[in-house]
C-alpha cells in the first residue's frame, strides 16, 4: 500500500531517507531505497465520502443510534435522550440539533462522553491534531477526546498497528483512514454506516459536499465503499506537483514554466540546470509511488491499475514509456543514484536541487527552511495530458464505537468552515476540502507561489490506486519501478512480470 | 536426599498437601522464586509459542473473526517460491556471518591476546566491541551515508584509487554481501569477547609443554589452542548462527522493500510482511514455525556433529 497520502503527517522521506522530511514516504518505505525525493510530509488527504446516501430518513436515524449503541438520539426517532448522555452507553442525545433526516441532532452542548481516535501523525502533527481537538471541544465541552497519533512512517505501518490494538480489544470510535486504507477498513466490515447520520444532518452536510471537489465524493462512494453504504466523509486532500527552488532556476538561465511543460522541456532544464550550476533536477527513487511513481505514469495516461482496481496495467506502452523517460533521467545523472541517503531537502535549501515533489506536506518544510520566497509550485511535467495522483483522507464511526453520538458530532463539526480554516492555520498537511478554504488566503499565506496549483490539480487527478491488499501490491509495484529505473531488466519485462505477479492480489 | 526433596519441591512432584509444614514452606518458596521466570517464560515464551501453532492453522487478518483452515497454510508455504527465496538468502546470510566470524573473531583475539602492551590491548578490545553496542537502526543509517552511490565517503575513496564504487544497496549482486558487511563490521566484537575469553582459558602449561617438546607456533595453535578452544567456538558458531538467522533490523531498515529482485529478503523479513502488511496472520505463523524447525534442526545438527570435533573437558 502507498503511503499514506492522504493524512497529515509529516513523511519520512520519500522515497526513503533521502529525505528526512517526509514520513510518508518512509513507507515507502520505508525508505526505502530509494533515494528519493520528496520530502514528503504528510500526507494526505482527506477524505472523499462517499456520498452518497443521503437518504435516510428519521428512521435511519434511530438506526445509527441504537446500533451505535446508545446513540440517543433524537426526538423524531423516539426518544430523545437526555443531555448528555454518556459515553459509554453512546452518545447522547437530546435536545438540539436539528435535521432533515428525521431524528434530530443533539444540541453541542448535550453530546457527552469520552471518544478514542487514532490518526497518523508524528510529532509535529501531533500538535496540530491537538489544536484541532481543543477547538473541537470549544464546541463541544462535555466531549472528551482521547487522540492517539501514531507516529507510522507509512499507511502499512499504521494500518497494522491499527490492527493489532484492535485484535487486542482496543476500541475506537474514529479512526483517520488515508486513501490506502479506507477499501481495507471498509470491505472489512469493521466501519459503521454513515447513511443515517448524514441523512439527519443533511443541511450540514450537503453545505459540506457543495464546497468540495465533486471528485471527492464520487472517489469516496466509488472506492471506499464495497456495498454502495457510506463509510467515509472526506477531509482534506494531497496531489502532487513540483516544488522549484526558483534561485536554482534563475542562476542557470532556465525560466520557470508559465502553466504547464512537457517532460522534454523538464528534460532540457535538468540538462541545463547540472551543466551551469552542478545541481541535480530532481531527486528519484522507487519507494514511495505516490510522487515517486504516479505523476510519470499519469502524464502519459497510464497508471499502475486499471480505473476499477482490478487489472494491472503497467506492462501497456504508456507505462513502459514514462518509467524509460525516468531512467533516461537517472542515466543522465540529473539525479543522484537512488539506495543511498541523500538528504533532498537540505539539498534542496543549498542550492543542489532544483525540485521536489509533493503535495501540500513539503510546504511545512520549505517554511522551516525559509524557502517560502524561493519557491514556486508549478504542475508536474507532462508527456499526453496533466496528472496527479490524488489521495484523501477518511473519516469514519468504527461499528465497535461506543459512542457514535459524539463521534458524528466530530465528523459534523470537521466538515464545519471553521475546523477546516482551523486545521490550515496550524499546519495541516493536506488541501483543505473545502474549496472556499483552500483558495484563501488561510491556506496560500506564507507558502510558496503557486500553491493554488495544487487544488487546481484535484480537477485532473486520478485517485492513488489503492485495492484491499494495497500493501502487497504497492510492493510489486515498487520492485518493477526499481528494476525498470535501475535497469537490472527490462523496463518492459520488470512491467510485464509485475502485472503477472499483480493479478492474484486484485 | 534432603537436597533431592528440596530441588524436586517446586516442581510439584508430590502434592503440597501430603507434605510436612516445614517441606511445604520450602517447596512454596522454591515456587515464589520461580515464578517471575516461570511467568515471563509462559507469557513471552510458551504461550506465543502455543498461539503461533494454533494461528498457523487459522486464516487471520486481526479484523475479522479467524476461519479455521487446517493445514493450508503449510501447503501455501511449501509452494510459494518467496519463502524459498527468503530461505535461501538467510542460509547465506547466516553461513557467511558463522565463517566470517568465527575466523575473524578468532584472529583477531589471538592478536589482542599476544598483545604486551595492556594499554593498548584495552584499547584495542573497546574498540572491537564498541560497534556491537550501537542500535542496529544507528548502524544502519551510518552505512547507507558512508556507501552512499553519489556522496558517500567510501565511493569517494574508491573513486580516487580508480574503481567505481557499485551501487551497494540498489545492485541485486551487492546488497546482500554489502549487509553481510556491515553485520561482521556491527557484531564482530560479540564473536571477538567469546573467543579471547575462552584463549585466556587454555591452560599456559600445556601450551609450555608443546612448546618444551619442540612444536612451533602453528603447532601450537593447531594441536593445543584450536581444541581447547573447540568448546569455544562451538558455542560462538551456535549463537552466530541464531543470530544470524534471526537477521531483520539491518535489512528493514537498509532495504525494506527486500532489496532489488528480493535480493535481500530474510525469513524473519517475510514473515513480518505476512503479518503486518499483508495481515495474513495465519500464514505468518506458518512462516514463523517452519523458523523455529529449521534453527532447531540445524543446532540439533551442530551438536550432533560437535561430538566429532569438540573436545570434551
Amino acid at each position: 500500500m502507498e503511503p499514506i497520502e492522504g493524512t497529515s503527517v509529516p513523511e519520512p522521506s520519500t522515497s526513503g531517507p533521502h529525505n528526512p522530511l517526509n514520513r510518508r514516504s518512509a513507507l515507502r518505505l520505508f525508505g526505502a531505497a530509494a533515494a528519493a525525493v520528496p520530502i514528503g510530509g504528510l500526507a494526505a488527504a482527506c477524505s472523499s465520502s462517499s456520498g452518497g446516501n443521503t437518504s435516510s430518513s428519521a428512521a435511519g436515524n434511530t438506526a445509527a443510534s441504537s446500533t451505535a449503541g446508545g446513540a440517543t438520539g433524537s426526538s423524531a426517532a423516539g426518544g430523545s435522550a437526555s443531555a448528555g448522555g454518556s459515553s459509554s452507553a453512546g452518545a447522547s442525545g437530546g435536545a438540539g440539533g436539528s435535521s432533515s433526516g428525521g431524528g434530530s441532532s443533539p444540541a453541542p452542548e448535550d453530546v457527552s462522553g469520552t471518544l478514542v481516535m487514532a490518526y497518523l501523525g508524528d510529532a509535529t502533527q501531533q500538535k496540530a491534531f491537538q489544536a484541532l481537538f481543543d477547538e473541537f471541544n470549544k464546541t463541544y465541552p462535555k466531549v472528551q477526546v482521547k487522540a492517539t497519533g501514531i507516529a507510522a512512517g507509512d499507511w502499512g505501518t499504521f494500518a497494522s498497528t491499527i490492527s493489532t490494538q484492535i485484535a487486542g480489544g482496543k476500541v475506537f470510535d474514529i479512526v483517520d483512514v488515508a486513501t490506502e486504507g479506507q477499501l481495507l477498513m471498509s470491505s472489512k466490515g469493521v466501519l459503521e454506516p454513515l447513511d443515517d447520520f448524514i441523512a439527519r444532518d443533511k443541511a450540514v452536510v450537503d453545505d459540506y459536499y457543495n464546497d468540495i471537489d465533486p471528485h471527492l465524493k464520487e472517489w469516496s462512494a466509488k472506492y471506499g465503499s464495497p456495498d454502495g453504504k457510506t463509510y467515509f466523509i472526506p477531509g482534506g486532500y494531497n496531489t502532487v506537483c513540483m516544488y522549484c527552488n526558483t534561485d536554482v532556476f534563475s542562476q542557470a538561465g532556465v525560466d520557470l514554466p508559465a502553466d504547464t511543460w512537457s517532460w522534454d522541456d523538464f528534460f532540457a532544464a535538468g540538462q541545463q540546470i547540472k551543466d551551469k550550476t552542478g545541481a541535480f533536477m530532481l531527486g528519484i527513487g522507487y519507494g514511495f509511488p505516490f510522487v515517486d511513481i504516479m505523476p510519470w505514469l499519469l502524464t502519459n495516461g497510464a497508471s499502475t491499475l486499471d480505473a476499477d482496481w482490478k487489472n494491472p496495467t503497467l506492462g501497456t506502452p504508456e507505462a513502459v514509456a514514462a518509467a524509460t523517460f525516468v531512467k533516461k533521467m537517472l542515466d543522465a545523472g540529473l539525479s543522484p543514484k537512488p539506495g543511498g541517503a541523500f538528504d533532498a531537502a537540505s539539498q534542496y535549501q543549498k542550492g543542489k536541487l532544483a525540485t521536489l515533489g509533493g503535495g501540500r506536506w513539503p510546504t511545512l518544510d520549505i517554511r522551516r527552511l525559509k524557502m517560502v520566497d524561493k519557491t514556486q509550485i508549478v504542475p508536474w511535467p507532462m508527456q499526453t495530458k496533466p496528472g496527479s495522483p490524488a489521495g484523501w483522507d477518511g473519516w469514519p464511526i468504527m461499528k465497535a464505537s461506543q459512542n457514535k453520538e459524539a463521534a458524528w458530532a466530530f465528523l459534523k463539526w470537521i466538515m464545519s468552515p471553521d475546523a477546516s480554516k482551523f486545521y490550515a492555520q496550524v499546519g495541516g498537511t493536506n488541501v483543505p476540502a473545502r474549496n472556499s478554504v483552500a483558495s484563501s488566503s488561510v491556506f496560500t499565506d506564507d507558502a510558496p507561489k503557486g500553491t493554488e496549483n495544487l487544488m487546481k490539480a484535484i480537477t485532473y487527478a486520478t485517485p492513488i490506486p489503492s485495492p484491499a491488499r494495497g500493501t502487497e501490491v504497492q510492493n510489486v509495484i515498487t520492485k518493477a519501478w526499481q528494476a525498470a529505473i535501475l535497469g537490472t531488466s527490462s523496463v518492459q519485462q520488470a512491467f510485464d512480470n509485475a502485472d503477472s505477479q499483480l493479478k492474484p492480489l486484485l | 536426599m534432603t537436597i533431592a526433596v528440596h530441588t524436586a519441591g517446586p516442581v510439584g512432584a508430590a502434592p503440597l498437601g501430603s507434605r510436612p509444614p516445614g517441606r511445604r514452606r520450602t517447596a512454596v518458596a522454591g515456587w515464589l522464586f520461580l515464578s517471575p521466570a516461570l511467568l515471563l517464560f509462559l507469557v513471552f515464551v510458551l504461550g506465543p509459542f502455543l498461539a503461533a501453532i494454533a494461528l498457523s492453522l487459522f486464516s487471520w487478518d486481526m479484523l475479522t473473526p479467524a476461519h479455521f483452515t487446517g493445514l493450508d497454510n503449510f501447503g501455501k508455504l511449501l509452494r510459494d517460491p518467496l519463502v524459498y527465496k527468503a530461505l535461501g538468502n538467510t542460509f547465506i546470510f547466516a553461513f557467511a556471518s558463522v565463517v566470517t566470524h568465527l575466523i575473524g573473531g578468532f584472529l583477531l583475539a589471538l592478536g589482542v591476546n599476544s598483545l604486551r602492551n595492556r594499554v593498548l590491548s584495552y584499547f584495542v578490545r573497546t574498540s572491537l566491541f564498541f560497534p556491537f553496542v550501537i542500535s542496529w537502526a544507528a548502524v544502519a543509517l551510518l552505512w547507507k551515508y558512508v556507501l552512499d552511490p553519489t556522496f558517500g565517503i567510501f565511493t569517494y575513496y574508491l573513486g580516487k584509487i580508480g574503481i567505481t564504487s557499485p551501487a551497494w544497496f540498489i545492485d541485486p549482486h551487492w546488497a546482500l554481501p554489502a549487509i553481510i558487511g556491515i553485520d561482521f563490521w556491527h557484531t564482530i566484537g560479540f564473536t571477538f569477547v567469546i573467543m579471547l575469553a575462552g584463549l585466556q582459558t587454555v591452560p599456559r602449561q600445556l601450551i609450555e609443554a608443546a612448546r618444551s617438546d619442540g612444536a612451533n607456533s602453528r603447532q601450537v595453535l593447531w594441536n593445543v589452542t584450536l581444541p581447547m578452544m573447540s568448546p569455544t567456538i562451538f558455542f560462538a558458531a551456535v549463537i552466530t548462527f541464531i543470530g544470524a538467522f534471526q537477521i531483520f533490523d539491518p535489512i528493514q531498515i537498509i532495504t525494506p522493500d527486500g532489496g532489488p529482485d528480493n535480493s535481500t529478503i530474510s525469513i524473519v523479513m517475510y514473515l513480518y510482511r505476512q503479518g503486518f502488511n499483508a495481515f495474513q496472520v495465519g500464514y505468518a505463523s506458518a512462516v514463523s514455525l517452519l523458523v523455529f524447525a529449521v534453527m532447531m534442526i540445524v543446532t540439533l545438527l551442530q551438536f550432533w556433529g560437535s561430538r566429532r570435533w569438540v573436545h570434551q573437558a
